[in-house]
């Protein structure tokens, strides 16, 4: 049976075996996990005794949902579950000026609910905020997003969809995001992927053309076997999409990005599509293995466009299934070469400079390897969780390794890192949003490693990473007066302990 | 207004508003009890809705959570909040922990007091707080903050000391403006010769705060927030309190401090004086507007949106002070019968006799709908008395609606995505004039 079939998707520790505490280094990585041939993870997962609060899915989910046009986000929590939309609005806002030339707030709305309905149960303010959603905005859609309150009191999302979609005109799609339920928050993609294969994906090809439009099928059959689904779960901005689109036209393809900014009635493409692309593995794998089950698309899910090498080896992937073998070779040697004329510039002041990466594990390991390429020198990264997917990049990562650094698999937890940083003091750090603070107050130049303005895919994300660096490197003062006037919260005894202390001592004190 | 959803909440829950508050303390660490997604929910937040402040000493992804799973939800959390405490003490360095719990552990019945006793009894300092996200929104999470500070923090039994109040009623980061408008109203208080405990500003300190009982009088400058820990303030330290609009310019400052002035018996020639001066600065800068204001011709219609300070404070403002005309104040938070009826006294109340039309509403798409009620679009006469020239002052979320009815705009009240806040204030004489200057800037910038 189809993970499909079911209400809610697999979490993805049972899954995947994806894990979320974990201390390594990059040599022991790559032995771990050469020639495992793509079986699951075989880290067990850790715990660790002092915790800091992360993200949950809910919330990669929302940024999602709130992209997609004509929808309305109605969550299904108390109250504050979602005012995260607040800064994602802004995405938003941008994304639909760049793709549709006007800015667009996103609508979301909340069910709110309070003492009386967590005792009471949910389900009828449901019932009610849906068809009071329908009837003022009119929606295509309405994502019913569940948080924790109603997953742990039972609420029916499914049930309630179900029950009410005849008498609504939007299309329900129930969005399990129950926070306490999943420690992986990717499997947010999962989750959002999942309604969308469930409700929104339909085969409505024709099939039996009258005679005088058998041509225009024709053509569009043709249109068809060279088009490609190219995916995007809002880690791409529109320049990023600009980029990918440009070198997969060059091989004569017509792409497809798929879903973010993507209106509901559009969906039915991604199931004609000749091929589906993955961007990154860890958002993906699952959606494209349904397509590949129930519409027979295929797909490829390996390397991500970011780095030179990188990027390459993704466009002759995609070259091969198409038979344009030759052609890529053509375009990546011309690009290659462009690309690392321009980069000259820029070396004299990257050369041996000391890199810790941290962010969600494959687009880390991805940007550490364009951080080599550009004449850095890694000295530590920080994985949010890792699984299977990125099992080759720590390979091609400990080749290039100068020394065998650290690899801390942890989602986010800063006083690990603060600790690393202390000790290892590099001269620059990446990290994703939300997660550049502590290397900031330390006083090391740092700069973000996902922001769907910039541009980071591709050869001319590549230029454009290290022409962002260079600027950063020049005047790094912010970051220094920062350091000389505050301080990080954490005490003098925790910069002297080991830096994984905490990792495996969860609930030791009660088992002792 | 929906029974049964609220569009685009302007706040968060009153977990995310007790978090914030607690980062705002001298030294204060939150340790939340709760989904490892909720400390991240509220960076994200405050991202976009807290004119580009996040955090603090000990806040966004920094925080302390003991991030419960299903784990925790089947055999409950006490013994891993255990945990993590004794483990927080180790790594963080703070002057006050504060727990605070989420939904989850709520709903399956933790007692945190019990974990939180223990560590007190050993001298720790910390407390605890209650403030599940189902039970209120984050204006309401920071007075649950203040009344855990009250019930358990300020010491008892202090003599009261002549001249000290203590302020509260600014919301830090749901007010996006928290830092200066706390420093304008205490400067107020200043100028009269008062020592002001205002607890989240630079100058305050855990001391200060842990002797706060010695107060004679607290002030609110809010008829909601922060309302009902004063209420139990006064029971357990008998320290009564004072409930007065949030002072926006020169109007509502006079009337703020001749209020207080009143309630602490001081010397009212010496008030007056005080205030004399202060209008006479506020006009002296003003003056040079005069021909500009006038050849420009800059007074305007006006809509006002905002929380339950801002909505009448900014309205006032407009209508005393800058002889605008905000014909439709709406006020977006949730609120009973008696705090909607204290606020409509405020807005009949104004010196200058205008009126406006004051609505409850939380949903940004339904103001345009109140709006056309009030004053009925053009329907093809050849003379139509317009709303206009207009002025939209609000939060980011009434972009739409000024680009709907072509005015400017300004975000003041939560959400502010567009604007760099660091410590702007409108309180106080000043803060008018950095008001004006912002809302004429507005009307000016293509000139």
């Amino acid at each position: 049976m189809s993970y499909f079939d079911q209400k809610v998707p697999p979490k993805r520790e049972d899954r995947l075996k994806a894990v979320i505490a974990h201390q390594d280094s990059i040599c022991g990585l790559a032995k771990r996990c050469e020639g495992k041939g793509g079986k699951s993870c075989l880290i067990d997962d850790g715990e660790r005794g002092f915790t800091q609060g992360s993200i949950c899915l809910l919330l990669p989910a929302l940024a999602m949902l709130n992209t997609l046009p004509d929808n309305v986000v109605l969550l299904h929590s108390a109250l504050g579950c979602g005012s995260c939309t607040h800064s994602q609005n802004a995405n938003v806002r941008v994304g639909s000026a760049v793709r549709q030339g006007k800015a667009r707030d996103g609508i979301w709305l909340s069910t709110a609910l309070d003492e009386t309905d967590v005792i009471s149960g949910g389900e009828p303010k449901l019932e009610q905020a849906i068809i009071e959603a329908d009837r003022r905005y009119r929606p295509a859609t309405i994502a019913i997003v569940a948080g924790c309150v109603p997953g742990i009191i039972g609420d029916d999302i499914d049930g309630v969809a179900q029950k009410l979609q005849t008498q609504v005109s939007a299309k329900l799609l129930p969005v399990h995001c129950e926070g306490f339920k999943t420690k992986i928050w990717a499997t947010a993609y999962d989750a959002v992927y999942h309604t969308i294969g469930r409700n929104l994906l339909e085969e409505r090809g024709v099939t039996d053309p009258k005679p005088e439009e058998a041509l225009a099928v024709l053509r569009e059959q043709e249109r068809e076997a060279r088009t490609v689904n190219l995916m995007n779960v809002s880690s791409m901005g529109r320049v990023d999409e600009q980029e990918l689109e440009r070198l997969l036209t060059a091989l004569g393809l017509e792409v497809n990005v798929f879903p973010v900014f993507s209106h509901p009635d559009s969906f039915v493409k991604a199931t004609r599509a000749a091929l589906s692309i993955s961007t990154c593995p860890t958002h993906d794998d699952y959606f494209l293995g349904y397509l590949q089950e129930r519409f027979d698309v295929p797909s490829i899910i390996r390397h991500m466009p970011i780095g030179i090498a990188n990027t390459s080896l993704w466009l002759r992937d995609v070259a091969a299934v198409f038979g344009a073998e030759e052609q890529v070779e053509r375009l990546i040697a011309v690009e290659e070469a462009e690309l690392r004329e321009a980069l000259e510039e820029f070396r004299p002041l990257f050369q041996g400079k000391r890199v810790f990466i941290s962010a969600g594990e494959f687009r880390a390991l991805a940007t550490a390897n364009l951080l080599q390429e550009i004449g850095f020198e890694v000295v530590g990264i920080r994985s949010f969780h890792h699984d299977e997917f990125a099992d080759e990049e720590y390979g091609k990562l400990a080749k290039e390794a100068k020394t065998d650094y650290v690899v801390d698999i942890a989602n986010v937890q800063p006083f690990e890192e603060a600790n690393l940083l202390n000790r290892l003091k590099p001269d620059l750090f990446l990290g994703h949003a939300n997660g550049n603070m502590t290397a900031a107050k330390l006083g090391i130049p740092t700069h973000v490693i996902y922001n769907t303005g910039l541009a980071y895919i591709g050869y001319r994300g590549a230029y454009e990473i290290a022409r962002r660096l260079h600027r950063q490197l020049k005047n790094p003062a912010y970051n220094r007066n920062l350091a000389a006037n505050l301080w990080l919260p954490y005490t003098e005894n925790w910069y002297g302990a080991e830096p994984f202390s905490y990792l495996n001592t969860r609930g030791r004190a009660e088992n002792e | 207004m929906s029974e049964h959803f609220v569009e685009r909440p302007r706040f968060l829950c009153s977990l995310g508003g007790a978090a914030a508050t607690v980062t705002a303390l001298p030294g204060g660490v939150p340790i939340l009890h709760s989904a490892s997604g909720c400390a991240g929910n509220f960076a994200w937040t405050q991202n976009g809705g807290s004119g580009l402040q996040v955090g603090g000493y000990c806040g966004s992804l920094t925080v302390p959570s003991s991030n419960m799973q299903e784990n925790e939800v089947v055999f409950g959390g006490e013994e891993r909040l255990r945990e993590q405490i004794k483990n927080t003490l180790e790594v963080i360095d703070g002057g006050l922990y504060v727990v605070l719990t989420g939904c989850v552990p709520e709903m399956i019945g933790d007692d945190i007091f019990a974990v939180v006793n223990d560590f007190r009894d050993e001298g720790a300092p910390i407390i605890g707080a209650i403030t599940g996200g189902f039970r209120g929104n984050s204006y309401w999470g920071y007075d649950l903050v203040l009344q855990a500070l009250v019930k358990d923090y300020l010491e008892r039994g202090l003599p009261k000391v002549k001249g000290k109040v203590n302020l509260w009623g600014v919301v830090p980061y749901m007010d996006p403006f928290w830092r200066g408008n706390l420093e304008g109203a205490r400067h107020l208080l200043e100028l009269v010769g008062l020592e002001v405990n205002s607890f989240f500003t630079p100058v305050d300190s855990l001391e200060s705060i842990r002797r706060a009982g010695e107060a004679e009088l607290n002030i609110v400058v809010s008829d909601i927030y922060g309302q009902e820990a004063a209420r139990q303030f006064e029971d357990r330290h008998s320290t009564p309190y004072l409930t007065l609009p949030l002072p926006i310019g020169p109007s509502a400052s006079e009337e703020f401090l001749r209020s207080v002035g009143q309630a602490l018996d001081l010397e009212s020639d010496r008030v007056e004086a005080i205030i004399a001066r202060e209008k006479r600065h506020y006009y002296q800068i003003l003056e040079p507007l005069t021909d500009c204001w006038n050849d420009l011709d800059l007074q305007r219609y006006a809509v006002v949106v905002g929380d339950g300070n801002y909505a009448v404070a900014l309205t006032r403002f407009l209508v005393d002070d800058l002889g605008w005309l905000p014909e439709l104040t709406v006020c977006t938070d949730q609120l009973k019968d008696e705090e909607r009826e204290a606020l409509a006294g405020r807005v009949a109340d104004f010196s200058s006799g205008y009126r406006t039309n004051l609505v409850f509403e939380t949903d940004a798409s339904e103001v345009l709908g109140h709006l056309n009620r009030h004053w009925p679009r053009a329907k093809g006469e050849k003379y139509y008395n317009a709303f206009g020239p207009a002025f939209v002052v609000g939060s980011s979320l009434e972009r739409e609606l000024a680009i709907q009815i072509g005015a400017p705009h300004l975000s003041v009240s939560f959400p502010v995505a567009n604007r760099a806040v660091l410590d702007r204030g409108y309180t106080g004489f000043r803060g008018g004039l950095r008001l004006a200057e912002d809302l004429l800037s507005a009307v000016v910038v293509n000139r």
